[in-house]
Protein backbone atom coordinates (compact mmCIF):
# COMPACT_ATOMS: atom_id res chain seq x y z
CA UNK A 1 0.00 0.00 0.00
CA UNK A 2 1.42 3.35 -1.32
CA UNK A 3 1.59 6.44 1.01
CA UNK A 4 0.95 7.29 4.30
CA UNK A 5 -2.27 5.27 6.29
CA UNK A 6 -3.57 3.83 9.71
CA UNK A 7 -1.39 1.01 11.16
CA UNK A 8 -3.46 -1.90 11.91
CA UNK A 9 -2.04 -1.27 15.76
CA UNK A 10 -3.63 2.07 15.52
CA UNK A 11 -6.76 1.15 14.09
CA UNK A 12 -7.55 -1.97 15.89
CA UNK A 13 -6.71 0.23 19.62
CA UNK A 14 -9.29 2.92 18.18
CA UNK A 15 -12.16 0.36 18.00
CA UNK A 16 -11.56 -1.29 21.05
CA UNK A 17 -11.60 1.95 22.67
CA UNK A 18 -15.30 2.07 22.35
CA UNK A 19 -16.30 -1.62 22.19
CA UNK A 20 -19.02 -2.34 24.82
CA UNK A 21 -18.39 -6.03 25.22
CA UNK A 22 -14.31 -6.54 26.23
CA UNK A 23 -15.02 -10.27 24.24
CA UNK A 24 -15.49 -8.45 20.97
CA UNK A 25 -12.05 -8.79 18.54
CA UNK A 26 -11.48 -7.75 15.27
CA UNK A 27 -9.69 -9.93 12.34
CA UNK A 28 -6.80 -8.96 11.00
CA UNK A 29 -7.91 -8.44 7.38
CA UNK A 30 -11.36 -6.28 9.09
CA UNK A 31 -8.55 -4.38 10.72
CA UNK A 32 -6.93 -3.92 7.11
CA UNK A 33 -10.28 -3.05 5.80
CA UNK A 34 -11.09 -0.97 7.90
CA UNK A 35 -7.39 0.99 7.99
CA UNK A 36 -8.28 1.50 4.05
CA UNK A 37 -11.69 3.11 5.03
CA UNK A 38 -10.40 5.84 7.18
CA UNK A 39 -7.55 6.39 4.71
CA UNK A 40 -10.27 6.80 2.33
CA UNK A 41 -12.28 9.21 5.39
CA UNK A 42 -9.53 11.41 5.73
CA UNK A 43 -8.56 11.71 1.72
CA UNK A 44 -11.82 12.37 0.92
CA UNK A 45 -12.50 15.06 3.72
CA UNK A 46 -9.34 16.42 2.17
CA UNK A 47 -9.74 16.49 -1.30
CA UNK A 48 -13.67 18.07 -0.88
CA UNK A 49 -12.05 20.71 1.46
CA UNK A 50 -9.41 21.55 -1.21
CA UNK A 51 -12.13 21.52 -3.87
CA UNK A 52 -13.92 24.13 -2.02
CA UNK A 53 -11.14 26.21 -1.23
CA UNK A 54 -9.83 25.98 -5.03
CA UNK A 55 -13.89 26.77 -6.07
CA UNK A 56 -13.33 30.16 -3.71
CA UNK A 57 -10.32 31.01 -5.46
CA UNK A 58 -8.46 30.80 -1.76
CA UNK A 59 -4.56 29.13 -1.64
CA UNK A 60 -5.36 27.43 1.84
CA UNK A 61 -7.61 25.27 2.89
CA UNK A 62 -9.39 26.77 6.39
CA UNK A 63 -11.81 25.30 8.77
CA UNK A 64 -14.45 27.90 6.43
CA UNK A 65 -13.84 25.81 3.60
CA UNK A 66 -13.88 22.98 5.39
CA UNK A 67 -17.04 23.57 7.48
CA UNK A 68 -19.08 23.45 4.19
CA UNK A 69 -18.08 20.36 2.75
CA UNK A 70 -18.21 17.99 6.42
CA UNK A 71 -21.98 17.62 6.77
CA UNK A 72 -22.22 15.57 3.70
CA UNK A 73 -19.21 14.04 5.03
CA UNK A 74 -20.60 12.56 7.90
CA UNK A 75 -24.27 12.94 7.64
CA UNK A 76 -26.13 10.17 6.07
CA UNK A 77 -26.30 10.06 2.19
CA UNK A 78 -22.64 9.11 1.50
CA UNK A 79 -21.50 10.63 -1.49
CA UNK A 80 -18.04 9.78 -2.27
CA UNK A 81 -17.51 9.57 -5.89
CA UNK B 1 -4.12 10.90 24.48
CA UNK B 2 -1.19 9.23 22.72
CA UNK B 3 -4.43 7.42 20.55
CA UNK B 4 -5.67 11.00 19.49
CA UNK B 5 -2.21 12.36 18.61
CA UNK B 6 -1.11 9.01 16.57
CA UNK B 7 -4.38 10.11 14.23
CA UNK B 8 -3.17 13.61 14.25
CA UNK B 9 0.29 12.76 12.45
CA UNK B 10 -1.78 9.73 9.99
CA UNK B 11 -3.94 12.48 8.87
CA UNK B 12 -1.31 14.62 9.00
CA UNK B 13 0.39 12.57 6.63
CA UNK B 14 -2.36 12.33 4.38
CA UNK B 15 -3.48 15.65 4.02
CA UNK B 16 0.34 16.55 3.31
CA UNK B 17 -0.23 13.71 0.21
CA UNK B 18 -3.79 15.97 -0.84
CA UNK B 19 -1.63 18.72 -0.39
CA UNK B 20 1.24 18.27 -2.76
CA UNK B 21 -1.38 16.54 -4.98
CA UNK B 22 -3.66 19.64 -5.11
CA UNK B 23 -0.96 22.40 -4.85
CA UNK B 24 -2.90 23.81 -2.18
CA UNK B 25 -2.04 23.80 1.90
CA UNK B 26 -4.11 23.02 4.58
CA UNK B 27 -4.21 25.16 7.68
CA UNK B 28 -3.16 23.60 11.10
CA UNK B 29 -7.03 23.82 12.26
CA UNK B 30 -8.29 22.50 9.72
CA UNK B 31 -5.94 19.25 10.03
CA UNK B 32 -6.98 18.98 13.84
CA UNK B 33 -10.65 19.24 12.83
CA UNK B 34 -10.25 16.37 10.61
CA UNK B 35 -8.30 14.66 12.70
CA UNK B 36 -11.30 14.87 15.64
CA UNK B 37 -13.77 14.16 12.98
CA UNK B 38 -12.34 10.88 12.42
CA UNK B 39 -11.61 10.09 15.72
CA UNK B 40 -15.24 10.69 16.51
CA UNK B 41 -16.14 8.38 13.69
CA UNK B 42 -14.18 5.46 14.81
CA UNK B 43 -16.42 5.83 17.64
CA UNK B 44 -19.60 5.07 15.58
CA UNK B 45 -18.02 2.56 13.25
CA UNK B 46 -16.44 0.53 16.58
CA UNK B 47 -20.11 0.80 17.63
CA UNK B 48 -21.26 -0.30 13.95
CA UNK B 49 -19.23 -3.34 13.68
CA UNK B 50 -19.59 -4.78 17.15
CA UNK B 51 -23.37 -4.74 16.22
CA UNK B 52 -22.86 -6.54 13.09
CA UNK B 53 -20.82 -9.25 14.30
CA UNK B 54 -23.22 -9.70 17.35
CA UNK B 55 -26.08 -10.00 15.12
CA UNK B 56 -24.28 -12.83 13.51
CA UNK B 57 -23.52 -14.15 16.59
CA UNK B 58 -19.95 -13.91 16.16
CA UNK B 59 -17.52 -12.03 18.89
CA UNK B 60 -14.67 -11.28 16.10
CA UNK B 61 -15.80 -8.52 13.89
CA UNK B 62 -14.69 -9.59 10.36
CA UNK B 63 -14.33 -8.39 6.84
CA UNK B 64 -18.51 -8.78 6.18
CA UNK B 65 -18.97 -6.50 9.07
CA UNK B 66 -16.80 -3.93 7.48
CA UNK B 67 -18.33 -3.86 4.25
CA UNK B 68 -21.60 -3.61 5.78
CA UNK B 69 -20.13 -0.27 7.18
CA UNK B 70 -18.98 0.81 3.83
CA UNK B 71 -22.78 0.19 2.49
CA UNK B 72 -24.11 4.09 2.01
CA UNK B 73 -22.07 4.61 -0.97
CA UNK B 74 -22.10 2.54 -4.09
CA UNK B 75 -18.55 3.53 -5.24
CA UNK B 76 -17.15 3.28 -1.58
CA UNK B 77 -18.37 -0.13 -0.73
CA UNK B 78 -17.39 -1.30 -4.62
CA UNK B 79 -13.63 0.09 -3.53
CA UNK B 80 -13.85 -1.54 -0.25
CA UNK B 81 -14.84 -4.78 -1.58
CA UNK B 82 -11.99 -5.10 -4.13
CA UNK B 83 -9.83 -3.63 -1.38
CA UNK B 84 -11.11 -6.91 0.68
CA UNK B 85 -10.37 -9.19 -2.31
CA UNK B 86 -6.62 -7.66 -2.70
CA UNK B 87 -5.63 -8.86 1.00
CA UNK B 88 -7.21 -11.65 0.76
CA UNK B 89 -4.45 -12.19 -2.20
CA UNK B 90 -1.96 -11.12 -0.34
CA UNK B 91 -2.56 -12.88 2.88
CA UNK B 92 -2.89 -16.19 0.73
CA UNK B 93 0.46 -15.48 -1.16
CA UNK B 94 2.08 -14.74 2.11
CA UNK B 95 0.98 -18.05 3.57
CA UNK B 96 1.78 -20.09 0.84
CA UNK B 97 5.54 -18.57 1.15
CA UNK B 98 4.88 -19.08 4.82
CA UNK B 99 4.30 -22.75 4.11
CA UNK B 100 7.04 -23.12 1.65
CA UNK B 101 9.48 -21.72 3.88
CA UNK B 102 8.70 -23.83 6.76
CA UNK B 103 8.39 -27.13 4.78
CA UNK B 104 12.26 -26.13 3.65
CA UNK B 105 13.18 -25.60 7.47
CA UNK B 106 11.26 -29.23 8.74
CA UNK B 107 13.36 -30.85 5.92
CA UNK B 108 16.70 -28.93 7.17
CA UNK B 109 15.55 -29.84 10.75
CA UNK B 110 14.98 -33.40 10.06
CA UNK B 111 18.70 -33.41 8.72
CA UNK B 112 20.15 -31.89 11.56
CA UNK B 113 18.32 -33.72 13.44
CA UNK B 114 20.55 -36.75 13.05
CA UNK B 115 23.39 -34.68 14.52
CA UNK B 116 21.58 -35.17 17.58
CA UNK B 117 19.68 -31.65 18.03
CA UNK B 118 17.12 -30.79 20.10
CA UNK B 119 14.10 -31.73 19.01
CA UNK B 120 10.31 -30.19 19.00
CA UNK B 121 7.42 -32.29 20.77
CA UNK B 122 5.03 -30.36 17.95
Amino acid sequence: MEGAGFRKELVGKLLRLHFQDSGTRVSGDALQLMAELLKIFVTEAAVRGARQAQAEDVALVGVDQLEKVLPQLVGGHGGCR
Amino acid sequence: MRLKAAVHYTVGCLCEEVASDKEIQFSKQTIAAISEMTFRQCENFAKDLEMFARHAKRSTVNTEDVKLLARRSNSLLKYITEKNEEIAQLNLERKAKKKKKSEDRNKNSRESAEDGEVDNEN
